[in-house]
Parts: C-alpha cells; structure tokens; sequence
C-alpha cells in the first residue's frame, strides 16, 4: 500500500486552506444556535409563559426528560420503526443499484434511475396525504389491492398496527431510493478493469458481490444507517400528516412527541433537553456504526 | 371645525339609528378615509389562513386599501403552523401588526400581553368607528372569541357553530321526516335503523382523529349535552363525574353505528364519508356548508338537510370554534391604531354583505335578519339557533389548553380503540391536566380561575 | 434470457417508484368526488380544474422560482466548500483528521425543532427574515455534510498513481484536485448535489419559521392549503405534480455524470 505522503507534496497548511471554507461556514452558521439550545436546556423557558422569566435550573429539565415515561416510550417505538425501515430498505436499495449498474439496456437503465428520484423528491406533506388516500380503508388503492387478492377490506390508518404498517410503507417507499442512490455511487467506485476481469472470471454473482464490489459499498452503507438513524429521529411531517401520531399513540415518534413539548406546549427548556440527549444518542450511534461498518477505501 | 363635524355626524346617526326600523343596512357610514387619514401609507401585517373567510376578505382588501391608503400585507399559513408563527413572532420582537386569534388561544395571548384591550382605542374617536356597535356582535361570539377576563381584546372575525348535518334522502327512507332532536333519538332510534354494515352504510360519523379533532370535535363534543364538563368550579378534573362518564360511555355505545377506522378520520373523511352517502348524519362545522352543496365534491345534492346539533339533558350546548382579530401590542403606536381601523372595518355591518356574499361568515347578526341571506343559505338559520345560547368555555381557552388538549387527545382516541376504558382513561387525563393546572398556579389562589 | 430478467428488475424498480406518484398525478386530474370515491376510480372523466387552480393563484409559480433559486444556490455553494474539504480529508495527514470528518456529519443530527427560535432570533435581528439568502445560508449547513462524506469516500477510491505522475510533473495540489480529483470524483459528486438539491427543494420546517410572503417556498405553499378543516384534494395534488418536475428535470440532468465515464486505467 503506499504510504501518505507528508511534508514535501504539500506545505504544512495547505490542508488548512482546503478545508477552512467549508469549517467556517458550518461554524458561523451552524455554532450559535446550537449553543443557544445548550443554554436553553439549562432554563425553564416557555415561550408562553414570558412573565414567569428564564431562570437558571441547572439539570431540571434533563431530569424531567429521563423520567418522562412518554419519552421512552416513544425512542422505543421510534427504535423499533427503524428496525422495521432499514432492512428494508437497504435490501430493495442494494438489489436496485444491482440491477441499474448492470450494463446493458442503457435506455431503461437512464428511466429507471431518474424515476428513483420521484418519491425523494415529493414534498413531506404530500407524501402523508398520499398515504392518507391510498391507506384508506374505503376508497384507498391498498384495498382495492387487497381485495384483488382476495383479502378482505383492512383498517389501515384506524387500527394502531395498520397505521404503525401505513407510516413504515410510504417510508420505505420515499427512502428507497436513497439507499440505492448511494449504493450506486458505491458501485461506480470500483475500478473498471477490476470488475471487468472478475467478471470473466467468476460467473457467481454473489462471489463478484462479496469479494469485488462490497469494499466500496461498506462506507455507502455507513453513511446510509448514520443519515437514515439522524432522519428518522426527526421524521415528522409526513408521518403528522398522515396520522397526527395516532390512533392512541401508535405512530407517535419522538419528533411528532418533541414538536408537541417544543411548539404546542412551547416549553423550549424540555424540547432543548430532549433534542440535546437525542444529539448524543445519534453520536453514539453513528460511531457504533462506523466502528462495525467502515472499511476505508485504499 | 372639526367639532362641528362630530358633531353633526353624531346628529347624522342618531337620526339613522331612529329611523333604523326594518332596514338591515345602516343608514350612516364611518368616514374612513378620515379615521385613517394619519395613517396612510402604513403597512399592517397578518397571518391568514385559507379558508373561505379569509378568502373573503382578501376579495374587499383592494376597497379598503383605496379608502383609507393602508396596506395590508397578509401571509398565508397551515393552521397547524399559526400559534407557532405568532408565538415566535411575538417572542422574537416580530412585526405582526394584528392577531388572529382562535378562540382557545385568547388566555394565553391576553395574559402574556401580546395583544391590547380594545378599550384602549375604544375611546379615542378618531379612529373608532361610530357604528362600532358591540351589541351588534352575537353575545356568545364577542365574549367566546374576543374576551377574557372581562375584557375584550378583539372583534370576533371568522366564525363557527357546529351543525347537524343529515342525508334528507337516507331519512326518510329509514322513515324520519325530521332529524333528531336529542341525542339520545339519534343514537337509539335514528342510528340502528340507518346503519347497514354490509351496504357499508352507517348511522353517524363523529370525527375523532387525534389531535384537536379529537380534543374538541370528539371529546368536548359528548361531554356538555349529557351535563358533564372537563372541569369543576375549583378547576379540578370533573371527568369522573356521573355526567361526564355518561358522555364518553354515549360515544363508546355509538362506535357501533359509526364507521370503523372513525378513530382516525380527520374533518376531511367525515365530511367526504357524508357527502359520498356514505354516513347519514355527521355534526360538523358549519364552514363545510360550501363543500357539501358544491356538486363536484359532493354527491348530496338536494338531500342535503341543516340543522341544529341535537340536544342533551343539559341543554343543546353546540361545538363552538372560531377566530378574532386583535392589535398586536409589540406594534408601534401609530401601526396599532392603523390596526384597529382595519379590524373594526373587517368585521363591521357596512361590509357585512358584501362579506357575506364573497363566501365569509359575519358575526353580526343584522345581517342575517335579511330574508334574501337567509334563503340562500340554509345553513344561516341553523346557525343562528346555534349561538343564542352556548358554552363560551366549550373548550377552556386559558394558557394551559394546548397542553391539556394534547392529553385529552391523546387518551380521549385511546378509549376510542379500547386501549383503557372510559374510567381510567378520564382518571389518566384528570391526574395529569392537574399536574398541569397545578404547576399554572390555579389550585394556590393566586391565579384567578378563568376559562 | 438475463436480458430479460434484467428488464424485468428494471421495470420493477421503475414501477415501485413510480406508482404512488402516478397516483398523485392521476388525482390532479380528477374531481373531489373522484378522488375519494369507494372503490378507487381508475378510468375518470379527467379535468384541469385543478391545474387552473394552481396557477391562478401565482403563489404556486412564484414558490417554485423561490425554491430553485434556494436550492441551486444552496447546492452550489455547498458543492464548492465541501469538494476541497473533501479532498483534503481523503489525501492529506493531520492530527484530529477523524473527528473532523465526524464533526461534518454531525451537524446534521440535532433537531430544526429547537434550533428554530435562535436562527429565528439572528436572522430578524440581521433583518433577513423572509430573504432567500437566509434560507440559503442554513441549508448549506446540512447539504455541506452530505457532500463532504459521499465525495470523501469517492476521492479514496481514486487510485493514486495518478496523483503520483501529476505530482512528478511539478503539479500543485490543487491543480492535482481540480484536474484529476474533481472530474474523477464525477459521480460522486453528482449524488451528492441531487441528494443536496432535493433535500433543499423538499425542506420545511426552517422555510415555514423564516419566510412570509415574498420568498415562500414551494412546500410552504403546498402545506399552506392545508388550511385545519378542508383539503383540497386536487389543488394539492396538483401542486405537488408541479413541485415534483424541477427536480426530476435536475435529476435528469445530472444523471448522465452519475455513471462512469472516464476508465481509472487510461493514464496507467
């Protein structure tokens, strides 16, 4: 392997310079308002209850998120979403970018791809409204679908199962094709050559998979679990749309419940709180990921 | 001069007002223009929501931007995303110049002194409108949406009364001539013989998806006709009540006659369920009035009947639910007085018809004393019956509300599906809307108990 | 007969994506009553009613203009501060290079939710409430991260002996970036600007927060039909149809980089 090289290829802060625009802009930007939310966590703030002042309560608000039963109750059930999402939608992701790095078939290959970008880009609201229309239980195409198989009408949205299935299903169908964007991209790394001779070589399938092509589709597949985990902690409004959290409280994720504490009850100091555990669990997370998943390419 | 002026229009009015008699329309007009004439050229800034009302008045905004050289400048938001625009507004030294304000949140605005009493203005002639009228607002809509605490903060602007909507058709087929008049008719003698599961077709629909829907449409809805409440005199919970328990185990004895999947039909599905035919009689709010008579989003056609929502032992106490406007007090002086002309003018007699005929639904009632308005909407007599007499506390509209109504929402649909019955989901709810209330202040008499 | 396996595959992939969208084009073209008729109408009598109802109202058009101009400035912007980065953390060796590439990405964790009054705060106080350049700016803050990871593990896959004949030749970093790196790392950084661009196109919470009137976003104005008591079925399926098409355009656009263009091997 060749050894990076140091001090002679480059002067000692050219990597400074290549970097500092893209450091900067982050910070300025994105500092401020993050600490503005560390401190917050830190005060009984409601943006309704001016009068009563921001005084200082040190861990308060902390305590009260980690006692909060609703809370856990709905990390679990946000947990449990993912674990219904992911697997989905990695394999579909993956088994797509197979089938569109495939050559042959350019102009099907062209459609297909440009189709993937449909569901990402039909905007959050319309997204849960369409899975209002098609889940519906009485003029909805899930069930004219069902019925054709002989099933007989399901209360999707009505029933808390139903919606838990409703929600997971449109979000599979819009971040699909995320995964097999980026499992794409994964693919398209590995040298041509490379591939070319051991496709000759090999005529399995899965031997190709595993030994040519997965070294550059396991940091796609890291930065897919990191982004989809930090998306999904603050999936909203889709999911708002479609149920408003309910019915009881069977599609409440932790974004539907911190929107309520943050924008309808306004109490700023707990919804800071809760954000700011939510931040450490996802750091956890992502380096969990990174540890099991990353291989560096080199 | 000026003095004289006054005085002469006052002569002017007076003489109007004597001979007001039969005519709807009053006889003498606000000069505007020369209210509005030290403001000119101010703009006033405002949340809209789009809605039919709203519509409305955006249609006679070019009169009086013409009148009076004030500009409004209106935005256009999801109601779900309202509260949380002006409250960061407020909060961020924002530059709302009026509030539209729901009627639950006037508590909270008026005690965190975001918007200004209007007898600030009241008694300053020069911008106050002398046809202003106070008593030509109906009583329940001034006090419901535009007071607190004895003080009135804004003119009621769009307002709704819920209504008994029923297929005229599926009736009398069933054979009833006349809608139900109680409750209790509805759910043991209409309900059974107009449901049919296997033709899909069902007696009643009660809109119950969680979030405000089930809060006010669903839950309040079943609890004051049957004499219950949320709270009792001292603020505490009063859901364990005998009336109120009535209430909820009347909503889980009508989830047979009602669609299945009811849990999570939003105003939309309730609305679509009757005008597809689908459901024979839904309560709802009058603004669906357009909807259901319009043929290209419903089939009702001419088996559409209006009526007042049906009676309990207590009394016909109707869902009550609307909006006013308001000054916004962290506005300039001078733009608040601008502000003031605009509400008054938006909500006066002089455009009530105008208003009226573009799609909106005025709170004065003189304007629905005129045979021409009555007979072309039917919903307006209905409506009327409707605010002679109602809860102005249909839903407390003190600060605590939003949280308390997450709650209610919350187990109020759980009881719906059968998670925790009726007992121990209104025990759930009362510990928990004390815990809230208790931290508020109102159980330590220092916080005076208004809802 | 792969071939046709293969076809096959394709077009399931097309029609999973594809269905629930025609779905929502199919109800721009129907009537209320249609749309939600029991059971679900397929053949329809179609009407425009809606598409007249969208573009009377010019809110729509103008939300559309608002949004790509957000978008393409923010994708922009972020694609020129985060391809040097990018490249900086794949080829070059310094202390707390790991936690840097980890700090990007994390920027994209916490939630809008409560960073909303603070960014609220700033940008009334700098008077660039209702701008676009506000809204360009906080995109930029989550679109960057995406850039810097997708195009980091791109520019490591780029073989270095290329690097190394450049570099004899006397060629300065940068000129080794932006002729070898940049246009390698193609494809790479065409996902990352569609992902950076639907992300910005599809972005609510903030545009809701920090705009008013004149630079309302395209969500903004579809959600805004959504007034609490009715919904206008066609209109907001109309709209969404129309919010859809610029980003299938730049889709379509850009795609064609997507695909390996240049063989790795040529300057062996």
């Amino acid at each position: 392997m060749t050894r990076p090289s140091t001090g002679l290829a480059y002067g000692r802060w050219t990597p400074f310079w290549f970097l500092a625009p893209a450091v900067l802009a982050l910070a300025l930007i994105g500092l401020y308002p993050t600490l503005f939310a560390l401190a917050t966590s830190f005060r009984q703030y409601n943006l309704t209850r001016t009068r009563d002042g921001f005084p200082f309560v040190g861990f308060d608000n902390y305590v009260t998120v980690l006692t909060d039963p609703t809370f856990w109750q709905t990390l679990g059930r946000t947990g449990l979403f993912f674990l219904c999402v992911m697997p989905v939608e990695v394999a579909l992701g993956l088994a797509a970018a197979l089938l569109l790095h495939q050559t042959g078939l350019g102009m099907l290959r062209a459609l297909a791809r440009v189709s993937l970008v449909i569901p990402l880009a039909t905007t959050y609201a319309v997204v849960g409204l369409l899975g209002r229309l098609i889940f519906n239980r009485d003029f909805g195409v899930a069930n004219a679908g069902a019925a054709a198989l002989g099933f007989g009408p399901i209360d999707w949205l009505g029933s808390p199962t139903g919606a838990f299935t409703a929600i997971a299903a449109m979000d599979v169908w819009q971040w699909t094709p995320f995964c097999a964007l980026i499992f794409l991209s994964g693919l398209s790394m590995v040298p041509v050559e490379i591939e070319e001779a051991a496709r000759l070589e090999t005529g399995s399938k899965w031997a190709l998979l595993s030994h040519v092509q997965s070294p550059y589709l396991w940091p796609g597949l890291t930065a897919m679990l990191i982004l989809r985990s930090a998306d999904v902690l603050k999936l909203f409004d889709s999911v708002f749309t479609m149920t408003r959290g309910g019915p009881g409280a069977a599609t409440e994720l932790i974004s539907i419940y911190i929107q309520r504490v943050g924008f309808r009850v306004f109490d700023m100091g707990v919804a800071s709180a809760q954000a700011l555990l939510l931040l450490v669990l996802t750091i956890v997370l992502a380096r969990l990921y990174i540890r099991f998943f990353y291989r560096e390419i080199d | 001069m000026l003095s004289l002026l006054r005085h002469v229009s006052a002569a002017a009015i007076l003489m109007a007002t004597a001979t007001f008699a039969a005519a709807p329309a009053v006889a003498e007009t606000w000069d505007i223009a020369k209210a509005a004439a030290p403001y000119k050229g101010t703009q006033l800034n405002v949340i809209f929501l789009d809605r039919p009302g709203y519509r409305a008045i955006i249609k006679l905004l070019p009169d009086f931007e013409k009148a009076t050289g004030i500009k409004v400048n209106y935005e256009i938001v999801p109601y779900e995303n309202t509260r949380q625009k002006e409250v960061l507004n407020f909060n961020g030294q924002g530059d709302l110049s009026i509030a539209l304000v729901d009627l639950v949140w006037i508590g909270e605005f008026a005690e965190n002194g975001w918007i200004a009493p209007i007898d600030k203005f009241q008694s300053d002639a020069s911008i106050t409108d002398p046809n202003l009228n106070l008593k030509g607002f109906f009583p329940l809509l001034l006090d419901a949406f535009g007071s607190w605490g004895g003080k009135v903060y804004g003119l009621p602007f769009d307002n709704y009364s819920g209504l008994l909507f029923y297929n005229k058709c599926e009736l009398k087929a069933a054979g009833f001539d006349k809608p139900p008049a109680t409750w209790a008719e509805l759910k043991d003698v209409y309900a059974p013989k107009l449901t049919d599961k296997a033709k899909n077709q069902y007696g009643y629909a009660l809109q119950s998806l969680r979030g405000e829907t089930q809060s006010a449409d669903s839950f309040m809805r079943v609890l004051w006709p049957q004499g219950g409440s949320l709270l009792d005199k001292t603020f505490h919970s009063n859901l364990m009540s005998k009336e109120s328990q009535a209430g909820l185990t009347f909503r889980q004895d009508m989830m047979k006659y009602m669609p299945p999947g009811v849990v999570s039909w939003d105003h939309a599905e309730a609305v679509n369920g009757f005008a597809q035919g689908q459901v024979a009689m839904i309560t709802e709010w009058s603004a669906f009035y357009p909807t259901l008579t319009d043929p290209k989003t419903s089939k009702i056609g001419d088996c559409l009947g209006v009526a007042p929502e049906p009676a309990g032992p207590a009394g016909r106490l109707p869902a009550l639910g609307g909006f006013s406007l308001s000054v916004a007090s962290g506005a300039p002086e001078k733009v608040q007085k601008a502000a003031w002309i605009f509400i008054q003018w938006a909500t006066s007699d002089a455009i009530a018809k105008d208003y009226v005929e573009a799609g909106g639904v005025s709170g004065r009632t003189a304007i629905y004393e005129d045979p021409a308005i009555k007979a072309k909407y039917s919903f307006v007599e209905p409506m009327v019956a409707s605010w002679q007499k109602g809860v102005p506390e249909f839903r407390p509209r003190f600060p605590a509300w939003p949280a308390i109504s997450e709650v209610v929402a919350e187990f109020g649909s759980k009881i719906m599906l059968g998670e925790v019955s009726a007992e121990q989901g209104s025990k759930e709810i009362g510990t928990r809307m004390e815990t809230i209330l208790k931290k508020e202040g109102y159980y330590d008499g220092k916080k005076p108990l208004l809802q | 007969m792969r071939r046709l396996l293969h076809a096959l595959g394709l077009l399931a992939v097309f029609l999973f994506a594809v269905f629930p969208f025609y779905w929502m084009v199919s109800s721009s073209f129907k009537t209320q009553n249609d749309i939600l008729a029991s059971p679900p109408v397929w053949l329809f009598q179609p009407t425009l009613d809606n598409y007249r109802q969208v573009f009377a109202d010019e809110k729509v058009t103008r939300a559309v203009l608002s949004s790509l101009i957000v978008a393409v400035c923010s994708t922009g912007l972020s694609l020129i501060l985060a391809t040097p980065a990018a490249y900086a953390l794949a080829r070059f060796e310094f202390r707390g290079k790991a936690d840097l590439w980890f700090w990007f990405i994390s920027n994209r964790f916490i939630s809008p939710i409560v960073l909303a009054l603070p960014i609220y705060i700033i940008a009334r106080n700098l008077g660039l409430l209702d701008t676009h350049l506000v809204l360009i700016l906080i995109y930029v803050t989550f679109i960057l991260p995406i850039v810097v990871w997708i195009v980091t593990d791109f520019f490591r896959s780029i073989p270095r002996e290329l690097e190394e004949a450049a570099r004899l030749e006397g060629a300065s970093q940068f000129a080794i970036f932006w002729r070898i790196y940049l246009p390698l790392g193609m494809p790479g950084i065409a996902v990352s600007a569609i992902f950076g661009f639907i992300f910005s196109w599809n972005e609510l919470l903030y545009a809701l927060v920090l705009t008013r009137r004149d630079v309302q976003t395209a969500p903004v104005v579809a959600t805004s039909f959504m007034s609490g008591y009715e919904i206008p079925w066609g209109k907001i399926m109309a709209t969404g149809t129309v919010i859809v098409l610029p980003v299938t355009v730049f889709a379509l656009l850009v795609s064609r980089h997507m695909v390996r263009g240049l063989t790795m091997g040529a300057t062996k």
